[in-house]
């Protein structure tokens, strides 16, 4: 009977050989059917069906005009059809045959192909009324879950138990055609047979539970409570009488745990064909045949919330350990691991508990998996940095299958690399991955961290092509591990070329990158761009100069962001958590000279000074609290109050000693001796006059401070730089452009050169500040013209005072 | 400061809007004569400077005095101004003075 139907037509279908009946009209029989009611249109019944063609099946739609032909039974499961009219397209990655016409060949007929014999092997009542009940396990979800309890039967999709009616639950599986037969659930069945077609033979006493599956298929399933399985392939009957057995596509790489409870489901529809052998956990089962099929594997890109029955084949790129945790709902465990495909795509696998324990060891970074059916839930963008919406909670009916056969198309791990010169301008906060040639490296110190654990840090310098140098912090077990062999290869004169996945960009002198808990590093990685780096480094990086956008502690490095002295009152600067870093273009107008100095401590402390003001013994000591040591000679260090002015407005600052040796022109031992020692009024007052009216770049610290009851904002002078015209100058061009294009847009009617009301309109004023432009470099002879700074009302003292 | 004579900054191309009238410039000089200085303006132009050259060469010279043509200044002071001095920093001043913020200057 078997010549009847179109042998080989599902394949064409599957391979868009033939799409409707314009290429061939088929013979096929209904080996399923089940009526539901689409929620779009609840007035019409739709009924749908599998079709076979007698080795393979598909499934299919019958259109709302075959109603009838169901309904009175002209056609019906074994019924044997012409499509006359119909059309394969793909929905939602499936292919699904729309049928408007029909010729009912045959109304009632066996099962044609493997089911036969299976069937006969069985139960007969069994085998029909599997047939029927199959028609629901027979139809893959379209992301709803199969729960339907026809007759008893139930198809779970979700744990055991739940649906778990107990009785005889046949269930059919479909054979080996398998792409049709993503099946979810079978759930327990007590004392039920699954009968697969293909050769899988019955004879399974019905007590035992056995379960067999079909080669190839993946089939991991957990052990359930009763289910009879038989899976097409050859599996048979001689199956002894084993509880909770469960026999797994070969390769499959579940634990066997068998858990009661279990639902399973899964016939993993792929399998790459090489699994010869039985598989490990296949004990005393015959051989199975193997599942041909092509697997249905969807893209990690196309996974959502809704997808139902997936597969993905993906490799694994990073593993997270096994964390307890514990929360009102009480304890668990989780572990998670991220994922990438063929395409590019990337997500984040969680397990719980159970399903954590069962996983954990079975995973491995850098190997390829076939991972179906977990749920999909919105991304954690706080933990999960993973360019994917949503992310995957493995539960007991995932199944895990690892693929033994390698697929270049998946890499190892997909980075995004930004230059380091980027990340000057990008976000702080923001993950990113970053490549680069490691310099330098320090040694590994501990830190006590606020919640007074103590954890390992690690910093290093990494240089690319941008020309900028990054500093690079790594914190905890990446300390030792990469860190130590980045060591050892810099030390050896190397310089390595390091990866970074999923760090954290953090502002902390200028932009830093800083590991967090998922960063990957990578020594020496085998990339394009890694060679890349290698040859610019070997040519030109080694000896080039390179910009850090990470300053050094002592530089106070922020970018040089300019303000006028007006803007820290308006601005509101230092008001914040943290101070306010910038640089200030002014006159020093004033100096209080009662305390210019402080007696200081000498001592050295690690390698720096302590500098801690020193208490006057009487006896010509000094003690120092911090130390706790008397000292014979104190050092004496500059703290100068100045008040600085620019044409925007006054402020006081205080300058310490390096400042101050600047400013002053001389150590401050120095002053202080000719103040005291020598008590020579008038060269002291002198150098003080000199220092009236000169005008430097001064970088300021500006931060609020709480004395007594009123919170002050406080600014000292942490570097103070002698102005450049050249380049003062064109900070203020870009300054006005600046300021120009945003009038463009405002419509303010704002006049030009330094703006942030200059209060002091006078036109004398504004030919001051055209003078400035002129006398750039050296004012020789005259050329100064009495001007020099923006100013208004500048007495002439400071003319030739530069 | 004496204003009673007021000089508007110009640089090569924008003499030619001064003939006849007082402006300001600065030159980088590329070769003196007798009686005149051959500078290069700070937009690359070429500007003769009638009046005897300073008795310092110095590489930037200021000038101030009449424009003849679009391209000489009859100058009536020179002033030193080194050879640290941006041309273009100047120049762009220069735009500045006669585009913009015309109004700030004469």
């Amino acid at each position: 009977m078997g010549e009847i139907l179109t042998g080989g037509v599902i394949e064409m279908l599957r391979k868009e050989t033939v799409k409707n009946q314009e290429h061939m009209k088929p013979i096929l029989q209904v080996t399923e059917m089940k009526k539901f009611t689409s929620h779009q249109e609840p007035s019409n019944e739709r009924i749908r069906v599998l079709l076979s063609d007698g080795t393979a099946f598909i499934q299919g739609m019958l259109g709302v005009a075959l109603n009838p032909l169901v309904n009175d039974g002209l056609l019906q499961t074994g019924s044997i059809l012409r499509l006359d009219r119909f059309l394969c397209s793909d929905i939602q990655n499936k292919k699904i045959v729309v049928v408007t016409e029909v010729e009912v060949i045959t109304t009632k007929a066996d099962i044609i192909g493997n089911h036969v014999r299976a069937r006969k092997a069985s139960d007969q009542s069994g085998g029909e009324s599997s047939n029927k009940s199959n028609a629901t396990s027979g139809f893959e979800q379209h992301g709803r879950s199969d729960v339907t309890s026809t007759g008893g039967r139930q198809v779970n999709n979700t744990e055991i138990g739940t649906s778990y009616v107990g009785q005889q639950r046949p269930q059919l599986y479909g054979s080996g055609s398998g792409s049709s037969f993503e099946q979810s659930a079978r759930s327990d069945l007590s004392g039920g047979h699954q009968i697969n077609t293909g050769t899988s033979h019955a004879a399974i006493p019905p007590q035992q539970r056995p379960q067999v599956y079909g080669s190839g298929s993946s089939f991991e399933q957990n052990g359930r409570s009763g289910s009879n399985q038989i899976n097409t392939g050859t599996s048979h009957a001689a199956i002894p009488p084993q509880q909770r057995q469960q026999v797994y596509g070969s390769g499959s790489s579940v634990a066997g745990s068998a858990p009661s409870a279990r639902s399973y489901s899964n016939p993993p529809t792929t399998y790459p064909p090489q699994r010869q052998q039985q598989p490990p956990m296949y004990q005393n089962r015959g051989p199975v045949a193997r599942n041909e099929a092509p697997p249905r594997i969807i893209p990690i890109n196309a996974l959502n919330p809704y997808s139902g029955r997936w597969t993905i084949k993906a490799r694994v790129t990073s593993k997270g350990d096994l964390r307890r945790y514990n929360n009102p709902r009480g304890d668990g465990k989780v572990f998670s691991f991220d994922l990438l495909d063929a395409d590019g795509g990337e997500i984040r696998a969680a397990c719980f508990n159970a399903v954590a324990d069962q996983f954990f060891e079975q995973i491995v970074v850098g190997n390829l998996y076939l991972i179906s059916r977990g749920s999909l839930r919105p991304a954690q963008k706080k933990y999960n940095h993973l360019p994917n919406d949503y992310e995957i909670t493995l539960n007991n009916e995932s199944t895990i299958e690892q693929c033994y056969e390698e697929d270049a198309a998946i890499p190892k791990n997909l980075y995004n690399f930004r230059s380091i010169g980027d990340i000057e301008s990008m976000e702080t906060d923001s993950i990113i991955d970053v490549i680069g040639i490691v310099s330098s490296i320090s040694p590994t110190v501990s830190i006590m961290r606020k919640t007074g654990t103590e954890t390992q840090k690690r910093s290093l310098q990494l240089k690319d092509m941008s020309g900028r140098s990054v500093e690079v912090t790594m914190w905890g077990n990446l300390c030792n591990a990469e860190g130590q062999q980045l060591q050892s290869l810099c030390d050896s004169g190397e310089f390595p070329v390091l990866t970074v996945k999923g760090a954290r960009i953090s502002e902390f002198n200028g932009k830093a990158v800083s590991t967090i808990g998922s960063s990957q590093l990578f020594v020496e990685p085998d990339l394009v761009e890694a060679q890349k780096l290698k040859e610019w480094f070997a040519r030109e990086g080694r000896s080039a100069p390179f910009i850090s956008i990470s300053r050094e502690l002592t530089g106070g490095g922020r970018v040089d962001v300019r303000k006028t002295i007006s803007q820290i009152k308006d601005e509101k600067l230092g008001t914040s958590e943290k101070p306010d870093w910038i640089t200030v273009n002014a006159t020093i107008i004033y100096m209080k000279v009662d305390n210019f100095y402080y007696t200081a401590c000498p001592l050295m402390n690690g390698d720096r000074q302590c500098n801690k003001k020193v208490t006057d013994n009487g006896d010509g000591t000094w003690r120092c609290e911090k130390c706790d040591k008397c000292v014979d000679e104190c050092d004496y260090r500059y703290i100068l109050q100045l008040q600085l002015q620019d044409h925007t407005g006054l402020t006081w600052v205080t300058a310490f000693q390096e400042a101050g040796e600047e400013i002053m022109g001389m150590p401050a031992k120095d002053l202080y001796y000719v103040k005291h020692e020598h008590m020579d009024e008038e060269k002291f007052e002198g150098i003080i006059r000199k220092v009236a009216f000169t005008k430097y770049l001064f970088k300021l610290k500006v931060k609020e401070e709480t004395y007594g009851d009123e919170p002050t904002v406080k600014a000292t002078v942490v570097k103070v730089e002698k102005i450049n015209y050249g380049s003062d100058t064109r900070t203020v061009l870009e300054a006005i452009d600046k300021l120009r294009t945003e009038n463009a847009s405002s419509d303010a009617g704002n006049s030009g050169i330094g703006t942030s009301g200059t209060r002091d309109p006078s036109s004398s004023l504004e030919r001051n500040q055209a003078d400035q432009y002129e006398n750039q470099g050296q004012y020789m002879g005259g050329s100064y013209r009495g001007s020099g700074s923006y100013g208004g009302g500048l007495p002439r003292q400071h003319v030739g005072g530069y | 400061m004496d204003t009673s004579s007021p000089s508007a900054f110009v640089n090569g191309s924008l003499m030619r809007r001064y003939i006849g009238q007082k402006v300001r410039t600065v030159v980088q000089v590329i070769g003196s004569d007798v009686g005149s200085v051959v500078g290069k303006s700070t937009d690359d132009l070429q500007i003769f400077v009638k009046g005897s050259p300073p008795t310092t060469p110095t590489t930037y010279l200021e000038v101030i005095g009449i424009a003849e043509s679009e391209n000489s200044i009859r100058a009536e002071v020179k002033t030193n101004f080194g050879n640290n001095f941006d041309p273009l920093n100047y120049n762009e001043l220069c735009k500045l003075a006669n585009g913009e913020f015309k109004h700030f200057f004469i």
